[in-house]
């Protein structure tokens, strides 16, 4: 008999019912949709961020301090010290190593630069000298790291400095011997995509012959420099496997007050709290355990900045989120009310035939909590399908249905109609059945 | 016509006081649409400002540096050039700060041996933030002002080639034949090639470079979008022909980059928010609207054209949603600089063309909401007083 009058209600009026359900499916959607993008988007923008650069920078610990001006190291060619290449692949297997993106090693030099006349096909030399005009950095384009587990791991400066941007010809390749050249070396030395680039050693005018493949611009001082693979820089300076500075680019989760405390005055618990968080100080001290002999070092300018922005952001979106679920709850709240203060006659005329005011208010709770969720689900449904285009428009990525989602959803649609339809179902309760039913 | 304009009011009033428990219902579901839409609307305009200031923690974003800053190259700017910039950027709360980088040797203490070491003028603050410095100001918070003896800010790396530099030491710096000294204000680590120098003051720079009132370069922070930066960027060149002025790209491009993908995000939501809510609060409407049937009836029954009867009840339609949007287009207002509080420190604008909008807004939902009443034109009275239908 329940059942019966619950369908009964449905079939009678589909229209009304239609219409309430349609509230709640829309009001739900909106929480849906604000609901992934607002969780999905941390993630997302976080990777957005690695356009920034390296947020992590690893120096041999021993080294000599760098006289630095302007990007420029003017210490000679072999002072300082070095870290061994050998030891990267073991960045891929700190405990963060998902969250370590890219990272790439660099061996810089000073060099200068010149074009003499007599030099066939416009061949330009550069040498080894500490107050030259030019640098000659080596790094990894795109090297696949073997892994550990067997798996390899494609990485270099191109991931690290996606600002670096080709103008003119294509990336060296790593195996080869090849090189790119900055946009104002270019200039300066007249050198052509194609043309050979020779790495002098003291001063004879013979040296090993690199293939200019491309000309780059960074729009900061590596202009004026040639980026060559790391091997034949390692080659030239009788460097072979060392390097002097990775660059290393990881997701981080935004720093809060106990993310910058020292690891050293914390007790085991907070430490195990500590290196749990994907901070980037705590990367860091996972990376620095890894690489013996290594000091590793926030970038502060990439780090804090992405820190603070990201936080901003997603305390915007869910605020955003929050007043979209207020909205969605009182406009479906408003309309469940609706429904229920329409049937004012047919309560009184079951109170009239008997029905208990308990029987009534669970006949129409019922009635609303079919229609919860039913709206709650299809609302889930449209919110994932608006979430996924948002996503894919600005991210370019679809954000992932959470199930986490459709639990909230269902609840909350059920809590808001219970609760829209709570208090006209109180007064119902009191009503008396005899004037309803004199149309009074 | 004069006298039934009274009469149509007075069954309006009548229609819309007649159910209490209806008009709050209606209210509600409206007022939380305009609030909603208020809200939005007005964070939306104010995040995408705050946002650019936001990229101000990056630093500097352009920097005006001599034509040829070529490597190993020693040239140098006139300080004018700063002042220069200071009166070009006039209005745009731009930062500058002219630097003179010059290689000294140091020590912290007579007899020590000396370290080569970087010596960046300019920078009372070698933080990110330290940009953000005053133009005019080269003045340490906390520590008395002494010019023989100015303080200084040394990167953490340095300090540790520097016997363990402390904050309060006293730092010997020589060029040539050039003496300066300094005392040690804070001992900074931000991660870049300024761990291993030693900030101080424009003056003590010059003088131990021997180049009075000459600059390496000055560094610029440019608040806004990346085209108005690009647009700034070029305006500075035509002005300045003598200094190359380039952005650091690493973060105009990254910048440029964030701003369109969280403006977008922010946009993309508030839309879908907005068009949903504004459909979720229709269906409300339509609900409510539908209960009129009897209504209807009876005015057909007492002799109401179609048409003036369903104006009877856009009418009430439309005043409702006046007073929801009214009210609650105030109280989205007022919750947006709350917000805008909580969310970047400062309270949001208040823009005053987003209330008469989303009052406008309001009434069109509302009366959209009892538009399928025109259906109700088909309503035979008798039958809805037989009770059928």
């Amino acid at each position: 008999m329940f059942l019966r009058l619950v369908a009964d209600s449905f079939g009678r009026r589909p229209r009304h019912k239609l219409l309430t359900g349609a509230a709640l499916a829309l009001g739900m959607a909106v929480a849906t949709a604000a609901l992934s993008v607002s969780l999905d988007v941390g993630d997302r923008l976080s990777r957005e961020f690695r356009s920034l650069g390296a947020n992590l920078i690893v120096t041999p610990e021993a080294d000599s301090l760098p006289v630095e001006i302007g990007g420029v190291d003017y210490r000679p060619a072999n002072a300082g010290a070095y870290l061994p290449e050998s030891d990267l692949p073991k960045v891929k297997t700190v405990f963060w190593h998902n969250n370590i993106i890219a990272f790439a090693p660099t061996l810089k030099v000073r060099v200068s630069s010149s074009t003499p006349q007599w030099s066939p096909a416009s061949a330009t030399f550069v040498r080894s000298s500490s107050g030259g005009d030019a640098e000659l950095i080596g790094t990894w384009h795109q090297r696949a790291v073997q892994l550990s587990d067997g798996s390899s791991f494609v990485t270099g400066l191109e991931k690290t400095s996606p600002w670096f941007r080709i103008e003119e010809g294509a990336w060296f390749d790593d195996d080869a011997e090849q090189c790119i050249v900055g946009k104002k070396f270019a200039e300066r030395n007249a050198v052509q995509i194609g043309s050979p680039l020779y790495l002098a050693k003291g001063n004879s005018d013979d040296g090993e012959s690199l293939k200019v493949t491309g000309i780059f611009s960074s729009g900061g001082p590596e202009d004026e420099a040639v980026i060559a693979p790391l091997r034949i820089v390692q080659n030239y300076l009788k460097r072979p496997g060392e390097y002097r500075e990775l660059y290393v680019s990881a997701l981080t989760k935004p720093e809060d007050d106990f993310a910058r405390r020292d690891p050293k005055t914390m007790n085991a618990d907070e430490l195990e709290r500590w290196s749990c968080a994907a901070y980037v100080s705590s990367i860091a001290y996972s990376i620095k355990q890894v690489l013996p002999g290594s000091d590793v070092r926030v970038v502060r300018r990439v780090a804090d900045g992405e820190g603070r922005i990201l936080s901003r952001v997603q305390m915007l979106l869910w605020f955003v989120t929050l007043a979209a679920l207020l909205a969605a709850a009182l406009a479906v709240g408003a309309s469940s009310a609706a429904s229920v203060i329409e049937r004012r006659s047919e309560i009184g005329l079951m109170k009239a035939l008997g029905a208990g005011s308990g029987t009534i208010g669970f006949l129409l709770a019922a009635e609303q909590l079919l229609l919860a969720v039913a709206g709650g689900a299809a609302g889930y449904v449209i919110g994932i399908l608006l979430a996924r285009i948002v996503g894919q428009k600005i991210f370019g990525v679809t954000p992932q249905p959470s199930l986490l989602v459709l639990a909230v959803i269902l609840g909350l649609a059920v809590a808001v109609t219970l609760a829209g339809s709570a208090i006209p179902l109180r007064r119902a309760a009191r009503y008396e059945p005899a004037p309803i039913l004199r149309g009074e | 016509m004069s006298q039934s304009r009274p009469m149509f009011w007075r069954i309006v009033r009548r229609l819309i006081a007649a159910n209490r428990g209806r008009l709050v219902v209606i209210l509600l579901a409206l007022g939380a649409g305009a609030a909603v839409t208020a809200a939005l609307l007005n964070l939306q305009i104010d995040a995408k400002k705050r946002l650019t200031t936001e990229f101000r923690v990056f630093g500097a974003n352009v920097i005006v540096a001599p034509q040829r800053l070529g490597a190993g190259s020693s040239e140098t700017l006139d300080e004018s050039v700063a002042k220069q910039l200071i009166s070009i950027g006039r209005g745009r709360h731009i930062a500058v700060l002219p630097m003179l980088y010059i290689t000294v040797s140091a020590a912290a203490s007579a007899g020590k041996q000396p370290v080569q070491v970087v010596v960046a003028g300019g920078a009372r603050d070698l933080s990110p933030a330290g940009v953000s410095a005053d133009p005019e100001g080269n003045k340490w918070s906390g520590v008395s002002e002494n010019p023989a003896q100015p303080a200084c800010s040394v990167g953490a790396r340095a300090a540790a080639h520097l016997n363990n530099l402390k904050k309060g030491d006293l730092l010997t710096l020589r060029s040539g034949n050039r003496k300066g000294e300094c005392r040690v204000g804070s001992i900074h680590s931000v991660g870049g090639p300024e761990d291993d120098q030693v900030g101080t003051t424009l003056e003590l720079a010059q003088r131990l470079a021997a180049l009075p009132d000459r600059v390496s370069l000055v560094q610029l922070y440019v608040p806004g979008r990346p085209s108005e930066i690009q647009g700034f960027i070029s305006d500075l060149q035509k002005q300045i022909p003598e200094a190359d002025v380039h952005g650091v790209r690493q973060f105009t491009e990254a910048e440029g980059k964030l701003y369109d993908r969280i403006s977008g995000l922010l946009t993309a939501t508030v839309a879908v928010v907005l068009v949903l809510t504004t459909l979720c609060v229709m269906a409300a409407m339509t609900n409510v609207a539908m209960e009129r049937k009897n209504d209807v009836g009876l005015m057909k029954a007492i002799g109401g054209a179609t048409r003036r009867v369903l104006r009877l009840f856009l009418a009430e339609a439309a005043t409702l949603g006046l007073i929801a949007g009214l009210v609650g287009a105030a109280a989205g207002l007022a919750l947006s600089v709350a917000l805008g509080k909580a969310v970047f420190g400062v309270a949001a604008q208040p823009r005053l063309i987003v209330y008469p909008v989303v009052v406008a807004l309001t009434i069109v939902v509302a009366v959209a909401g009892a538009y399928p009443l025109r259906r109700l034109a088909g309503i035979r009275p008798a039958s809805v007083f037989r009770g059928e239908a």
